[in-house]
């Protein structure tokens, strides 16, 4: 290996400071001869999160996982705070052995945040063993689906009277389905312990993709069935009489995977209107990609009593939640069912099934802990929020690599960076999920490789369920950054928003929509090309 | 887990050094030594399939010895089986915590951790599945939330609640937690096979044809490999492994409970409580990271480990770093003083807090040599 290839980006910089200081002539271009390769200007930028990057631990499976380098040490205890309390398993309230840990549900998908953020990256793809054809979604998926009813119309302009454009939830059953349950979360738990809502499989629909060359790539797309619903359990979607409100035929679905959690606090410090300067919501450029916003509720600016509680969506796969605050203290309550200062009260709060479980069992779970207050402190859940903000992105590597240059050059002549938008410059001042940001986030370079922004993305990745702004087809740009480290922090990790793809050309195959002629030119390099576009994919 | 800035200063003094006037003209001025030289493939062979595989094959051994232990137990009147079965837990416990210091790739990737350990237990549920259950079987288990399941729940039906002992009467041990023991164990044994098949047969439990994800460490940086890109990475894994072991005894599990006092130390938060084995699980730990650093098992042939790569950059260094590790695991050790006193016990007990403090200050020397002193090395090899 070159040594240099792994050296720190610092060198880089101080290197080239130094050459320069060292008197050598930077416009002493002699050679009109030779003819030029143009190389895109992020080729060989190695701090893909400016001061905050990462290198200790940017080869290996810790790539994720480590702070920011450009904490203070008071905020570095805060985040190492978080660190733990991402990584506390929660138990089904009241245990008094460990009541600082209870409050798990009733109903939820994980019982800790590190099972779908698997070191701090994403969650392993569900597999199923030699005999089996689908799988039932237990304790070891970090995947799930949100569900809402089918809107008659589509929904333009958040208003108050329409929930802001919010997906519209299932009666009794809401807008996440929690397949899993404390022991007691039904009625019928004698026969169905520790099952939350109703039962969630997932099997695989395989086809294959040929390039011209004759190689072959077999695809893979999750299919989900839901069975055995609490509100009656004995039906499914084939049944002659369906009742379940889960079950009926206007409830949409669709599979969320876990996503990496370093570096949010930079892409939340990028200026709105940096955002906003890429939106062609009507394609006015012809060049087929449109790149629109989606504005959706905050719930900082709910509780602040702002009057238009609307912000620009940022987080999420299709941009759904605004901040690192509303997005994690979201899921803290949904996905494992801790209620906290932003969100109080239980997600299933009103639903047939929480009533009966309060009925039945007498438990103390109503979201509040027996002084009043929600499940989890404000100080659990400000240093949640902070180590989400302030988890470093790690450094590129292999930089000087032939193939991995020769790939940026790809990257750039397909348009791949058309919506991965490789660099923004973070803000000067001002707040983050309604509190002043850290320093450490402040006025950085960053190249996340996305542009924040919904696209369509084509029929074969469409879930047909809307999201605020944003439609079935389309889905926030990805950020690239740390990419090729996913399979190194988690091998059973698979891209994409449920995980279909197992490597990063899956990936690219999926892309249809306004990604289409993309995808089309890529299929059309030589097999070597594509390998480099693989290479510079993997030096991210 | 903290990061030190050794490695700014050494770009800088890179930098500098390639500053010195004329590119071309060398000859005059000597070239200052920068980094070091080290054969890392033969290591990374050694601690991937002596220490690393030989850890899980021996886990998955000794899960089958604990699903024989607890099958006897099923009619058993024999206190004497209650201590075999008792024993092999303890057994089955020392592969699993010495693996700690290497805890990533498939023990992760296959959620066998928080199957296997997750901590604290939900006692409450534990009994309501005892009362109202019957025929427990493994299949069933394995849907069933993890803080019913594990080490830890085996632990609990082994021993009791270790409140005041951590002896159990074979006639306490009831025939639904027979049953249930039983099922757990083999629940158990069917993880540590997986996690051994995924090192050793294939990563990916859905694609026999991929690699064993030992041959993805011996393969590191070869163009197909999509985990490991050079031995640099795999040996930033294994160092990165070491610190995040030692962080968690010092830092999480020793000093969660001992807390900041007397008055706020919480015996609640004790892993191993049941059984007393708390400072066997903390020393196993450290022994694990002795033997990533060693490159053998204790009182084994020496063979190639890390010690050789920090060696190759700094002989004092490696020497040191031995020795703080050995002085953490007898600090731990020493802990149960002359008593052999419980961790839970410990910190409850004024001379026992100084002991736990002492094992403390010794893993907090050693965390802070690995971060500041190894780690850094990865950037001066000449790799």
């Amino acid at each position: 290996m070159n040594k240099f290839s792994q050296q720190p980006y610092l060198l880089l910089v101080l290197m080239g400071l130094t050459l320069t200081a060292c008197g050598g002539s930077g416009d002493d271009n002699t050679e009109p001869n030779v003819p030029t390769i143009s190389y895109p200007s992020y080729t060989s930028v190695i701090a893909l999160g400016g001061d905050t990057t990462t290198f200790d631990a940017s080869n290996s499976g810790h790539g994720f996982s480590t702070p920011s380098l450009n904490l203070t040490d008071d905020e570095l205890a805060l985040h190492l705070e978080g660190d733990a309390n991402f990584e506390v398993s929660f138990t089904t309230a009241p245990n008094s052995e460990h009541p600082d840990q209870d409050g798990l549900g009733p109903v939820f998908n994980n019982a800790d945040c590190n099972s779908c953020h698997q070191r701090d990256g994403r969650n392993s793809t569900p597999f199923l063993a030699a005999d089996q054809t689908r799988v039932k979604l237990d304790s070891a998926a970090g995947i799930f689906l949100r569900i809402s009813k089918a809107p008659d119309q589509t929904c333009t302009v958040g208003t108050a009277d329409n929930q802001y454009c919010a997906p519209i939830k299932v009666p009794d059953f809401g807008d996440q389905l929690f397949h899993r349950g404390v022991l007691k979360a039904r009625a019928d738990w004698q026969n169905n312990a520790f099952v939350g809502q109703a039962d969630v499989y997932l099997s695989y629909e395989r086809h294959e993709v040929a390039y011209d060359d004759g190689i072959v790539v077999s695809l893979k797309k999750p299919i989900f069935e839901v069975e055995n619903p609490y509100d009656a359990p004995d039906e499914t979607k084939q049944s002659m009489n369906v009742t379940s409100n889960l079950l009926q035929d206007d409830v949409l679905m669709g599979w969320r995977n876990g996503m990496p959690v370093f570096g949010l606090g930079l892409l939340e410090a990028i200026p709105e209107a940096s955002i906003l300067a890429n939106v062609d919501a009507d394609d006015s450029n012809n060049d087929g990609i449109s790149g629109r916003a989606n504005w959706v509720f905050d719930a900082v600016k709910a509780q602040q009593g702002d009057d238009y509680p609307v912000s620009l969506g940022r987080f999420g796969w299709k941009a759904n939640t605004p901040s690192v605050r509303v997005q994690s203290l979201g899921a803290l309550r949904g996905d494992i069912g801790i209620t906290n200062p932003l969100f109080p009260d239980e997600s299933i709060l009103g639903t047939s099934l929480h009533d009966s479980y309060l009925t039945r069992t007498g438990f103390v779970d109503t979201g509040e802990d027996v002084n009043g207050e929600p499940e989890a402190n404000a100080e659990f859940s400000d240093s949640v929020v902070f180590y989400a903000e302030t988890l470093a992105v790690p450094a590129r590597r292999n930089v000087d690599n032939t193939n991995v240059r020769e790939g940026a050059r790809l990257f750039e002549q397909l348009k791949c960076s058309r919506c991965h938008t490789p660099s923004f410059v973070t803000k000067t001042s001002g707040d983050i999920g309604g509190l002043p940001m850290s320093d450490s986030l402040k006025s950085q370079t960053i190249y996340p490789f996305s542009d924040m922004l919904l696209h369509d993305m084509g029929e074969g990745l469409a879930d047909g369920r809307p999201d605020f702004l944003a439609d079935g087809n389309e889905w926030r740009t990805r950020p690239l950054w740390g990419i090729g480290l996913t399979q190194t922090v988690n091998p059973q990790a698979g891209f994409l928003h449920d995980g279909r793809a197992a490597t990063l050309e899956e990936a690219i195959l999926w892309h249809g929509g306004e990604a289409q002629q993309s995808t089309d030119d890529f299929m059309m390099l030589s097999q070597d090309e594509r390998a480099q576009v693989m290479a510079f994919l993997m030096s991210l | 887990m903290r990061f030190n800035y050794t490695v700014i200063s050494l770009a800088l003094v890179a930098t500098l050094s390639a500053c010195g006037g004329s590119g071309s003209d060398s000859s005059d001025t000597e070239t200052p030594t920068v980094g070091f030289s080290f054969a890392a493939t033969d290591m990374i062979t050694n601690l991937t399939d002596d220490v690393i595989v030989a850890g899980y094959a021996d886990l998955a051994a000794q899960g089958d010895a604990l699903l024989l232990a607890t099958q006897t137990l099923l009619t058993s009147t024999s206190q004497a089986d209650l201590v075999a079965a008792q024993n092999a837990w303890k057994a089955a416990r020392q592969p699993w915590e010495q693996g700690e210091s290497h805890i990533f790739g498939p023990v992760d990737s296959l959620s066998i951790d928080p199957h296997l350990d997750s901590w604290p237990l939900n006692t409450t549920d534990l009994q309501t599945q005892l009362a109202n259950s019957s025929g427990f079987d493994a299949d069933t288990i394995k849907g069933w939330n993890d803080d019913v399941q594990g080490f830890h729940t085996m632990e609990y039906l082994l021993f009791g609640d270790g409140i005041n002992s951590n002896t159990k009467q074979i006639a306490d041990l009831t025939t639904k937690e027979r049953e249930y023991l039983i099922a757990l164990a083999e629940v158990f044994r069917d993880y540590a096979v997986q996690l051994d098949d995924a090192w050793q047969v294939s990563y990916n439990p859905q694609d026999t044809n991929a690699l064993p994800y030992a041959e993805l460490l011996k393969t590191s940086g070869d163009a197909n490999n999509a985990i490991y890109s050079s031995e640099l990475a795999v040996i930033e894994e294994l160092i990165n492994g070491m610190i995040g072991i030692v962080d968690e005894v010092g830092n999480g599990k020793i000093a969660d409970p001992f807390g900041e006092s007397l008055a706020t130390a919480d015996t609640s938060k004790v892993e191993s409580q049941y059984s007393w084995n708390s400072l066997t699980d903390f020393a196993d730990n450290i022994i694990g990271v002795r033997n990533v650093y060693q490159g053998e098992f204790t009182g084994s042939t020496d063979k190639t480990g890390l010690i050789d790569f920090v060696a190759a950059a700094d002989a004092e260094l490696s020497t040191r770093v031995a020795s703080e590790i050995e002085d953490a695991i007898s600090k731990i050790q020493a802990i149960s003083g002359t008593t052999d006193m419980p961790f839970r016990q410990a910190i409850l007990d004024a001379e026992g807090r100084v002991r736990v403090q002492t094992a403390v200050d010794a893993l907090s020397t050693l965390q802070a040599s690995l971060e500041s002193d190894v780690l850094p090395l990865l950037s001066e090899w000449n790799s």
